[in-house]
């Protein structure tokens, strides 16, 4: 039996600032828990190294905002970069399975950066996703976001891909940060029913989230097949998380992760360092290595701390039977629309607020409406950055899946967004592996 | 002047040291049925050498523990564990004789569970009616807390005062449950037999008149004096191959990075000097299949070594693993590695007339000619020691990093030489380093390299201090100091490495080693300052204090 791969990479000298939930503490208690234990000892367990993303790697998802240096620092490259090892670990089938457990976070981080959303710069499930299909070919890839946050970050990036299921179960956004996820939000016009969400009332406990496990999730990756299952493994559903007002608890998580069995858990949220960080980052490496998690339980837990919400469970039924349905038609629906797409493409206006940063971004978001392929995208952002200066910028995105038209109007979006009035364009082409930026005053033009 | 000897499994090294040279040197065949006497032989001879001068301090390195523990003559001991809430019982299997009880402590240091005392006495039955006297006990976490370890020991005397109990934050504080509990069941195993050795060396010094420091080689290449090895017998185990590490580290003393082979009649030990400084298993020295908190040097055998057997089998050539007795060129009756190198590079060892004639006959009943027969067993050794070497680097490279600057600053490891050591070093270390294109270094003294390692290495303490203000509680991870701060709110990093020195202070003069603390210096400095809401209730410190291995003032280097 081949063993499960765990990078623990904690950042003992990163912080968004000293008192803020992303800090040098964050995963200090859970350092503690997992060396006592001496689970890396465990012949069931392979640690592995810390690695570093390339700028190429950030490239083949983000636009950063004049660039990469202004948007990162050395832990991102470094928290990146370790889910991409743990994945090569993974699909190389030196692993079974892997879980990087890393920070800093990325699933609320889009396309266009501009600065810092809900803790997260770069995206590191979206780039080591990208790094997988350009590295290994692979296609389908499902991406299921166990945090208690909406992951718009990762729902936006691939918003218009359909080989990409996106499924994000989270306390409902009325409720919560970002205050999206709700289930209207089903993806692009061509990737339709692919992104699932999944809003929760607060206070669901782990029978609830089991119930939507069972009875959604796993039906819809049985039916979509992905070449690879990924969990965006956020803690903060966690009965004792400050941040949060769900009532999930380790055996929950060990349990969802026995029965979903990711290839690969990136960690993302989690903020009760102390109370629940050491007990469900236990339960989901013992889960993953198949190791018996009886025996683990937060010191004050007990089976009947918690009790549903009343009508929760008609609730989540009635939740299953739609999203059920969203994805099963999916197909038919974009057929129609490719139909009915009387204009060549597809625009959207949007307002992105940054949170941490405090940015308000404006987008022009415009989608090919082809007939062949799924799209490409351009982007026209604007924002006023911290340090006063106006930003705007063009991007042209062409996907893995791209047809050769759409690859060539793509290329010719580049350069017709040159002669418009945005300061920076750039061309992300995932089938040429090739990434270009030019500054359309001075003409000089950057290459990855 | 001083000595070392390091009782090897198969030979019994000794040298006699005094400014820059080595005096006289013995070699003698180990008695494994009686260590004693092959080390007093070797010591005698010595001595004698020595010709009454004065002998300031005598080093020990000896394979009792390791013996002890490989052949399973430990005392039977029964391990209480207390693990509390995590992995599932049945991830413990260091020993038959378990007890699983109640009680937990937390990674902060509280107790969130409590002892059983029925449950206890119902351990405690048990145990008598198997004749067990031996007991060691470990809590999860309790190098934060040890309370609960104590109360149980208390339980145990108030049971039976004769029943002998270990607790596991006396062995080692550092974090690792099993490893802990491991280290203190081997300790608890060896220590009556370990005190009987040390007690008969002691009786056999003093019989000597001897006015010398006596001090036993650790696995983390440092000594310590015999009275402290009492209390920490696993700590001596695996020194052979500290010894011979820190000996090359003697024979080269600079900051390069170096491979150290040391070549033995039967097996072949590599480790790695990295800017002169020897490398450390990550995960301590494993004793029977289980790792331990025995901090001891990252080394690989492979059953290869100068006296290694050439013999034909079934039309092929097989190259070890045996050892029938020394090589023909000294005399033994088959031909060895040794031989082989001494014919292909015509290196003129012994009696080189006789290498060729056995490995003639070997190459006769293979049906090849001598002159493939040895290219064959040369590619095969130098292959092998190649790939061990190779694996050393990646597992080095591959060391898990937990901070940015760790992650951003890693190098490649770039090799510098190779130091060939032990008695074989001569004939096969040269050609390995022409193979691996860097330059060997093989000292005159490399063929008793490990006793001189043990003469000249200093004693080493390593302390790590666990300091939570909010809790308002430090920890040692050695030496088991605990205690409270007397300005909480207050205490800063620089409070925490005063701390820490005072405690690596108190625990040297337990250990009898008070003045080597001048040559402390930190290896860790870490803070986390501890939010709750938006404020901070305190900080946690974590810092290293540790005096390396390294060599005695009096050494200042041999002599070319
Ligand atoms: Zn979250
Ligand atoms: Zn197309």
């Amino acid at each position: 039996m081949k063993p499960t791969g765990i990078l623990f990479f904690p950042a003992f000298d990163w912080a968004i600032s000293p008192t803020h939930p992303e800090r040098e503490e964050r995963l200090l208690y859970t350092r503690d828990q997992i060396f006592e234990e001496g689970i890396m000892d465990l012949p069931q367990i392979r640690e592995y190294q810390p690695g570093l993303a390339t700028f190429k790697d950030i490239a083949r998802v983000h636009f950063c905002v004049p660039d990469i240096e202004a948007q990162i620092t050395e832990a991102h490259l470094v928290s990146a970069g370790s889910a991409l090892r743990m994945a090569d670990a993974v699909v190389t089938g030196e692993v079974k399975n892997g879980f990087a457990i890393i920070r800093p976070p990325g699933h609320h981080s889009m396309t266009v950066v501009h600065g810092n959303r809900g803790f997260c710069n770069i995206n590191n499930e979206a780039i080591m996703v990208e790094y997988l299909r350009h590295k290994y070919g692979l296609k389908r890839i499902a991406i299921v976001d166990t945090d208690v946050h909406h992951g718009d970050g990762t729902q936006e990036i691939f918003w218009d891909d359909p080989d990409v299921l996106f499924i994000s179960f989270h306390q409902d956004g009325r409720t919560l940060y970002p205050g999206s996820g709700f289930m209207e939000e089903k993806g692009g016009p061509l990737a339709y029913g692919t992104t699932i969400n999944i809003p929760l009332s607060p206070r669901t406990t782990d029978d609830g989230i089991l119930f939507i496990l069972d009875k959604l999730v796993m039906p819809l990756l049985e039916e979509f097949k992905p070449d690879l299952v990924v969990n965006s493994a956020g803690q903060d559903n966690h009965y004792s998380d400050p941040l949060a007002n769900m009532c999930f608890s380790a055996q929950g998580y060990a349990r969802l992760n026995q029965r979903l069995k990711p290839d690969i858990a990136v960690l993302e949220g989690g903020y009760s360092v102390e109370s629940a960080l050491p007990y469900i980052n236990m339960g989901l490496i013992m889960a993953m290595a198949g190791i018996d998690f009886s025996n683990l339980k937060e010191p004050d837990y007990s089976p009947h701390k918690f009790k549903e919400p009343a009508g929760n469970r008609e609730a989540l039924q009635r939740i299953v039977d739609t999203q059920l349905r969203v994805f099963r038609e999916r197909e038919e629906k974009i057929a129609l629309t490719r139909a009915k797409s009387d204009r060549p493409f597809r625009m959207e206006m949007r307002n992105i607020f940054y949170d941490t940063d405090y940015i308000h971004e404006q987008q022009r978001v415009e989608v090919r409406m082809c007939q062949t392929c799924a799209g490409f995208r351009t982007i026209v952002s604007s924002a006023r950055h911290p340090s006063g200066r106006e930003y705007s910028v063009g991007c042209v995105s062409i996907p893995f899946g791209a047809c050769s038209e759409c690859q060539t109007e793509g290329q010719e979006a580049y350069r017709t967004l040159q002669q418009g009035n945005t300061q920076l364009v750039y061309l992300q082409n995932k089938i040429a592996d090739e990434y270009r930026v030019i500054d359309t005053r001075s003409k000089q033009e950057t290459r990855l | 002047m001083l000595i070392g000897i390091d009782v090897g499994g198969t030979f019994t090294d000794g040298i006699l040291f005094d400014d820059g040279r080595i005096l006289a040197a013995v070699k003698k065949p180990t008695r494994t049925d009686n260590l004693q006497e092959s080390l007093l032989a070797v010591l005698d001879e010595l001595l004698s050498a020595a010709q009454g001068a004065d002998i300031a301090r005598v080093v020990l390195s000896t394979t009792l523990v390791t013996n002890l523990l490989a052949t399973g003559q430990g005392e039977r001991t029964a391990l209480f564990m207390l693990p509390g809430y995590g992995l599932p019982h049945k991830a413990y299997s260091v020993t038959a004789d378990i007890y699983f009880l109640q009680g937990a402590v937390d990674f902060r240091g509280r107790v969130i569970e409590n002892i059983d005392s029925n449950q206890i006495y119902a351990a405690l039955q048990d145990i008598k009616q198997k004749g067990i006297r031996r007991i060691a006990v470990a809590c999860k976490f309790s190098n934060r807390n040890k309370t609960l370890e104590q109360r149980i020991r208390d339980e145990i005397v108030k049971f039976d005062p004769n029943l002998q109990v270990t607790i596991s934050a006396e062995v080692s504080g550092k974090l690792n449950f099993p490893r802990r509990a491991a280290t203190a069941y081997f300790t608890a195993m060896t220590i009556t037999e370990w005190n009987r050795f040390a007690e008969r060396i002691n009786q056999a010094i003093q019989a000597r008149h001897l006015d010398a420091e006596i001090h036993i080689l650790k696995a983390d290449g440092g000594t310590m004096p015999l009275s402290a090895s009492l209390s920490n017998p696993c700590e001596t185990i695996f020194s052979g191959p500290a010894a011979s590490t820190m000996g090359a580290a003697a024979l080269s003393r600079d900051k390069q990075n170096s491979v150290v082979v040391d070549i033995g009649g039967t097996t072949t030990d590599i480790s790695l000097l990295i800017s002169g400084e020897p490398l450390y298993a990550s995960k301590g020295a494993r004793i029977d299949k289980h790792f331990t908190h025995v901090n001891a040097f990252a080394v690989r055998s492979i059953a290869l070594g100068g006296d290694s057997v050439i013999r034909c089998r079934d039309n092929s050539i097989r190259v070890g693993p045996m050892r029938i007795g020394a090589a023909a060129c000294f005399g033994g009756d088959e031909p060895t590695v040794t031989d082989v190198f001494n014919v292909y590079y015509e290196l003129g060892v012994g009696d080189a007339v006789r290498s060729q004639e056995l490995l003639e006959s070997v190459a006769q009943s293979s049906q090849m000619t001598l002159q493939s027969l040895c290219f064959f067993v040369v590619e095969t050794v130098i292959d092998r020691l190649k790939r061990a070497i190779t694996e050393m680097f990646t597992e080095w490279e591959n060391e898990p990093a937990y901070k940015v600057w760790e992650v951003v600053h890693r190098r490649k490891f770039q090799l510098h030489r190779i130091i060939g050591i032990g008695a074989a070093a001569h004939a096969i270390v040269p050609i390995l380093a022409t193979e691996i294109d860097v330059p060997a270094h093989i000292h005159h003294y490399a063929p008793v390299a490990n006793a001189l390692g043990a003469a000249v290495v200093r004693p080493t303490l390593a302390l790590q201090l666990h300091i939570d203000t909010a809790s308002n509680l430090y920890t040692t991870d050695s030496g088991g100091l605990s205690g409270t701060l007397p300005d909480p709110r207050n205490f800063q990093l620089s409070d925490a490495k005063v701390l820490a020195m005072s405690c690596l202070e108190e625990v040297s003069r337990a250990r009898g080693v008070e003045k080597y603390t001048v040559n402390a210096s930190f290896f860790m400095e870490e803070q986390f300052n501890m939010i709750r809401g938006w404020d901070r209730v305190g900080k946690i410190f974590e810092v290293g204090i540790q005096v390396a291995p390294g060599f005695i003032d009096e050494y200042q280097g041999v002599s070319e």
